[in-house]
């Protein structure tokens, strides 16, 4: 069953792009494209809910010959473990929901089909990257995904920041797909295939490395997590992402959220058995210091969009973290976890935005049509001072780029007008900033934190200590900028009169995936992933604890495993009770059969590996901590207003300015970067004009005068009237072919004939 | 489990089964019934243009229409033999097919004709059948004067195409590699842009420059093949010559000579840095299907002759400009990667439509070179396939151009913007091409560099790592194309452009297909020459 459902799951938005483009092409139209797109994703979800019990341990790759090269060859295919099939669920469910809402969100607009062939396109290349079993394949994914990213983000592309915005993203990521490529070539020169699976695949060869390879080992994987930070949004490659936003919001949940931007997890997470220290290491670190500048930068933005953008930088950094330091599974948890709570956070966005939409009438269908009135918060927001612009010039420079309606200085008391929007919204604030137990965000963030602690207390490794520590104070930053989004936009008094009024609660269509969401947003896919059985991290042959550096041994894989196994045993109470306490509702909910149920039962008594070690009670304590305190800040700032935003502005002026301005990346790759490169382009232009074909064209001139002159000579001197007729026809090469227009080509037609023929024939004689 | 099994066994025999269907199809046409017409074919198809051109030379100047449907239909016709070769080509045979000759043809020299097709030829012609009715299609409306000459020249143009590729005697290789340059000097300087006649003569000189190195290097190797009596222009018996031990023409240093001849000869075509220049000017000042027929076809031309005389022919010439120069390291991959960087810098700094493409041309030829430099069956595939897909995708490239050309009649890039809510359409196949050429997974650019990339990664580490710079800056110049002409706002001069008509869909949907189909199923090219390139690689092996 598992190669029929996987190719429905593929073929049906396929079909649903292709349909749209083969009508386009005939210039015809097909009415309801927003509901093929919608079926042909439903029809994915329930593939992959079916699919979700033809997962077995250690599966095979199911594969194809693509590309055959005598002794090489390039095979195609798919590879169904516990991880494909919940991120099948995942994606399918998120797009599905996200597909529902553009109905009411994309309603009026002048290329609403496009709009659902293109989410049809995106939807197929995200599944075909995460079914692929080959680095090739998913490469092939990953550049789709990136294709259909371009399109979505220029959508409005009248609109020039989106404009701006579609290429930045596509030329950010492109040059982290490049490094990912060279990491394919070593790995190809290397092992003569791309395959990942089975026992000529690339796991299984690397498994046999020896020490002295492992610095080969460990740039290939820096090289193939390049990918990664452009595709995710890891710094320095993070840029893209917010100028992202321009894009419509539900492309912004489904792909700049849930989906795409986790694809590069998804990826570090698959390449897990060929990571090595090192290469763990610089992801670790990556991710986390991503995670802390991104969260930062997050507290001083006002754009609601843009708050949420950087919010999923730090986030999948945190992923990224989680994986770097060996919590694979922790990783991948958050990323499910996340793709549902921020999903519901971007579509709770965009439900505010559509509210404020009234106000510009019936549109082209965009939110930027508010761009004019984006002088407004000159008026309101400012006045308002919610921890404004310390310089007046900055507020406007920057104001001026916030459309109205995402503006959050704009918004204020809007829980009374929204109420579905709010709630719902609000379970998502709580989930992602780790309020306990109720929460998913809660666990797998705790399972990171925890992981990382793990990691650093076994290995006395000062590295993860200092990780442990980025990744705390990132996750209060989180807590506190996330309840600042949710004070600014629904508690308070009206900051806009005007569009206050207008602002109304969104259509049904609109508020039920919401709804959906935030139920997703409360622990059920715990279950999925603190299974043992269901989920098993696979094993690092390369990586191992420092003191044992340098020596390869197979006891250490055993061991590590029997350290597994029997951490499992003991469990803290209110672990087993929650993970208990749901593992009845979703596994009916996902359709499981009763006897995988029941062997689930069994395994939930000794579920989640890390849940015991004392590193993951020290880190649950501090995380609750620290969220605490979060929360506890904004409300003052935000809500209760004793503390004053802007007065700790003013006292902190210089990192103020360094979050406000982005860590000035925007302005070095635009001001040295990119001018660079034009330059460079125009120096080689001009090179190429002025010296290579100056010197063709002096050579030519140089040869004509030579040969003028000598035929001049020879014209005065030796011959008069017949030789000047031979200097004219050499000169009809050059300069006389205005005689040919006139309509003498004829004839010069057939002089070509003529001389073929008469060359043929004087061969012939000879 | 059953039915998956099932579904298996079906998808593993379907494809294979239609492969088997027509390796069957070929083995009739084995027939000794059929001989005589499995003969005449590639013949037939060579030569039905040049029947084309005399008609078309005996039809009334004013009766236009009756020209254009004439030469249609002359264009056709190859187009149909070409994919009749196509299906019916033997792919699991190595060698020569539908050979023809050697018949005796100027006996003083012991020049013959002689044609045949291994897996290389058949999918250039294809490729050069293909563009034939596509050219003359685009021309349809867009030349104004002298059409008939214009028609008659392009038949005259294909001919030489198709005798090029399918030639085994090297003097009647040379012949056709010269029939393609007049009607393309006349193509250029008459119906050509404001600067016609600087850049026929550049390309004629240019050419001509190239052409009369080969010819000294093709006597050359003429003089030194046998004894006088003995001496022969035929390609497999030279190739067989070059690499028998103690054979004058396996002579190390002769090779070296020669094939320097032969590579400049070839790198005018193709081109290589420093030969490039007459590409953009001829390009610019081209009729769109002229420019079409110049990046599609006569660039592989330089390339084809590069496979089947240097590297065929010569390799252990090859192996010296490869390996024999000590610290300048493989000086052909060298030339590979800066044409890669090179070209897509060049490219990135034009603000003229058509010499963007130009450029862009320049760029993508370097990923041939860098393929074949590398001399494994990864590299060559991928420089083959490139070659063939780019012939498609800047065949593309340049009909996109000239469409727009013929409605706003200019080119210059900032001068558009906004184009995207004016001409969906337009746009849609527009993006579709920039992304096959920048190298989209999925469309067909992607599947040629990445395989050259991975076999010329195999021994030259650094050169391929830099190389992929040429990738970045290749999407940068298209994407930045794309804002400027189509995002934004709409610029008002083009507020009633009228979109696309069906004639220009027309010339690019097949072009379309073949890029996404060659991107999902490569393999339905790759196949065709693969045992054509182990051939070469057995010569190349042998003789090192």
């Amino acid at each position: 069953m598992v190669i029929p459902l996987i190719s429905l799951i593929l073929l049906c938005p396929l079909a649903a792009f292709a349909i749209f483009g083969l009508l386009s092409l005939a210039k015809l139209r097909f009415p309801r494209q927003d509901y093929l797109s919608t079926a042909a994703m439903l029809i994915g979800l329930v593939c992959s809910l079916l699919l979700l019990q033809e997962v077995v341990p250690e599966p095979a790759p199911h594969t194809v010959e693509w590309i055959s090269l005598g002794s090489v060859t390039f095979s195609m295919g798919f590879y169904l473990d516990s991880v494909t099939a919940i991120m099948l669920i995942v994606v399918t469910l998120v797009s599905s929901l996200v597909h529902i809402f553009s109905i009411g969100y994309m309603h009026g607009d002048a290329r609403y089909p496009r709009f659902f062939a293109f989410l049809s396109l995106f939807s197929f290349s995200m599944l075909f990257l995460v079914v692929s079993d080959n680095l090739l394949g998913i490469y092939i994914g990953w550049e789709l995904v990136g294709l259909c990213s371009y399109l979505l983000i220029g959508f409005w592309f009248e609109k020039d920041s989106a404009a701006n915005a579609c290429k930045k993203a596509f030329l950010t990521t492109r040059v982290g797909d490049i490094g990912m490529f060279i990491g394919m070539m070593m790995l190809f020169t290397k092992f003569r295939t791309l395959s990942l699976y089975g026992e000529g695949g690339i796991f299984a060869l690397a498994a046999s490395l020896t020490t002295g390879d492992m610095v080969w080992l460990s740039i290939a994987g820096v090289l193939i997590f390049c990918g990664a930070i452009g595709k995710s949004a890891q710094v320095p490659l993070h840029t893209w992402l917010p100028d992202a936003m321009e894009g419509p919001t539900p492309v912004s949940a489904l792909i700049h959220a849930a989906t795409m931007v986790a694809a590069g997890v998804y990826l570090t997470a698959r390449m897990f058995p060929i990571l090595t220290e090192t290469s763990s290491l610089v992801i670790a670190y990556v991710g986390g210091i991503t995670a802390l500048i991104a969260a930062t930068i997050a507290i001083v933005r006002f754009d609601i969009k843009r708050v949420l953008a950087y919010s999923t930088i730090s986030q999948l950094g945190y992923m990224m973290l989680g994986i770097g330091a060996g919590s694979y599974v922790a990783g991948l948890f958050h990323l499910t976890t996340h793709a549902f709570f921020k999903a519901l956070l971007f579509l709770g966005s965009g439900s505010v935005i559509h509210a404020f939409h009234a106000m510009h009438a019936h549109h082209s269908g965009d939110e930027h049509a508010s761009h004019d009135s984006g002088h407004e918060h000159g008026d309101h927001g400012v006045a308002d001072g919610v921890a404004g612009a310390p310089q007046s010039g900055e507020t406007t420079l920057s104001g001026s780029d916030i459309p109205a309606d995402q503006d959050m200085r704009n918004m204020g008391g809007l829980r009374r007008k929204m109420p579905i929007t709010f709630a719902t919204m609000l379970i998502a604030t709580l989930s992602i900033s780790g309020v306990p137990f109720i929460f998913s965000g809660f666990w797998s963030k705790d399972a990171i934190l925890g992981g990382v602690l793990e990691r650093a207390m076994e290995w006395g490794s000062v590295h993860h200590y200092i990780l442990f520590g980025i990744a705390l104070f990132a996750a209060g930053i989180t807590a506190f900028y996330m309840f600042r989004l949710i004070f600014m936009t629904f508690f308070g008094e009206p900051r806009n009169q005007e569009m206050h009024d207008m602002a109304h609660e969104s259509p049904k269509v609109m508020t039920v995936p919401l709804i959906v969401l935030a139920l997703l947003s409360f622990p059920v896919v715990n279950i999925l992933w603190f299974n043992d059985a269901y989920v098993t991290p696979p094993a690092q042959p390369h990586l191992h604890a420092p003191q044992h550096a340098g020596i390869i041994d197979d006891s250490i894989v055993t061991e590590t495993q029997q350290r597994e196994k029997v951490a499992g045993a003991p469990q803290s109470g209110e672990t087993t009770l929650f993970a208990f306490g749901f593992s009845k509702a979703p596994t009916s909910f996902f359709g499981i059969s009763e006897a995988v149920a029941a062997e689930e039962g069994e395994h939930d008594t000794h579920a989640e590996e890390g849940h015991h070690s004392p590193a993951h009670k020290i880190a649950m304590v501090l995380s609750i901590c620290v969220a605490g305190l979060g929360i506890l800040f904004s409300w003052l700032f935000y809500h209760k207003r004793t503390l004053s935003a802007e007065s700790v502005a003013t006292s902190f002026r210089p990192l103020y300015n360094l979050f406000w301005h982005k860590y000035y990346f925007d302005e070095f790759y635009n001001g040295v970067l990119v001018a660079l490169t034009v330059w460079k382009a125009r120096l080689f232009a001009q090179f190429d004009g002025s010296v290579v074909d100056g010197i063709v064209n002096g050579v030519g001139r140089l040869t004509r005068d030579i040969l003028a002159a000598f035929i001049g000579f020879f014209d005065n001197r030796v011959v008069d009237g017949t030789v000047n007729r031979v200097a004219q026809v050499t000169w009809a090469v050059g300069g006389r072919i205005r005689r040919i227009q006139t309509g003498a080509i004829q004839t010069y037609l057939f002089v070509v004939l003529a001389g073929i023929v008469l060359l043929i024939l004087i061969f012939r004689a000879l | 489990m059953r039915a998956e099994l099932l579904y298996r066994i079906q998808i593993q025999q379907i494809l294979p089964g239609i492969v088997t269907h027509f390796q069957c199809v070929g083995q009739y046409r084995q027939n000794p019934a059929r001989k005589v017409y499995k003969k005449m074919l590639l013949s037939l198809m060579i030569f039905v243009p040049l029947l084309g051109m005399i008609a078309v030379l005996l039809l009334p100047r004013e009766s236009e229409e009756l020209i254009k449907r004439v030469t249609l239909a002359f264009t056709l016709i190859p187009l149909v033999l070409a994919v009749v070769l196509f299906i019916s080509y033997d792919r699991s045979a190595a060698g020569t097919q539908y050979v023809q000759g050697p018949v005796p043809w100027i006996e003083a020299f012991n020049i013959q004709y002689h044609i045949g097709i291994d897996g290389l030829s058949v999918t250039l012609l294809l490729l050069t059948a293909l563009l034939g009715p596509i050219c003359v299609i685009a021309s349809w409306r867009n030349i104004e004067k002298g059409i008939k000459a214009y028609m008659a020249l392009f038949l005259l143009l294909e001919t030489g195409m198709l005798g090029f590729f399918a030639a085994l005697d090297l003097f009647l290789f040379y012949v056709f590699f010269e029939l393609t340059l007049l009607p393309m000097y006349f193509l250029i300087g008459v119906w050509g842009g404001p600067r016609r006649e600087y850049a026929a003569i550049k390309f004629f000189l240019y050419t001509l420059f190239g052409s009369v190195l080969m010819l000294v290097a093709m006597i050359a190797v003429y003089l030194n093949s046998g004894t006088p009596d003995a001496r022969t222009f035929d390609i497999p018996t030279l190739v067989a010559l070059a690499s028998t031990e103690g054979h004058a023409l396996a002579n190390l240093d002769f090779q070296i000579w020669v094939f320097l001849g032969f590579f400049i000869g070839f790198a005018v075509k193709v081109p290589i840095f420093p030969f490039h220049t007459w590409l953009p000017d001829a390009h610019v000042e081209a009729p769109t299907a002229i420019s079409v027929i110049l990046a599609g076809v006569l660039l592989k031309m330089g390339t084809y002759g590069l496979v089947r005389i240097n590297m065929a022919m010569f390799p252990q010439g090859l192996d010296f400009f490869c390996n024999g120069l000590g610290t300048w390291g493989n000086s052909l991959a060298l030339l590979g990667f800066i044409n890669i960087v090179y070209g897509s810098f060049c490219a990135l700094a034009q603000t003229d439509f058509k010499k963007l493409v130009a450029y862009s041309s320049i760029g993508h030829m370097g990923f041939v070179i860098l393929g074949l430099s590398a001399r494994n069956s990864a590299g060559i595939t991928g420089a083959i396939l490139q070659m063939f897909n780019h012939g498609v995708i800047s065949a593309m490239l340049f009909l996109l151009v000239g469409v727009i050309y013929d409605r706003a009649h200019h080119r210059e890039i900032n001068g558009f913007g906004g184009l995207g809510s004016r001409m969906p359409i337009y746009t849609g196949i527009t993006t579709l091409a920039f992304m096959a050429s920048l190298g989209l997974p999925g469309l067909s650019g992607f599947v040629g560099e990445a395989l050259s990339l991975l076999g010329a990664y195999d021994k030259f580490k650094m050169l391929t790592v830099l190389s992929t710079i040429g990738i970045v800056v290749g999407a940068a110049y298209f994407l930045w194309t794309l804002q400027r002409v189509f995002l934004g706002t709409l610029n008002p001069k083009y507020e009633s452009l009228p979109e696309i008509n069906g004639r220009e869909i027309l010339t690019l949907v097949p072009l379309g297909i073949l890029t996404i189909v060659l991107g999902v199923w490569p393999s339905f090219a790759i196949d065709m020459f693969s045992e054509s390139v182990s051939n070469l690689l057995d010569t190349l092996q042998v003789s090192l």
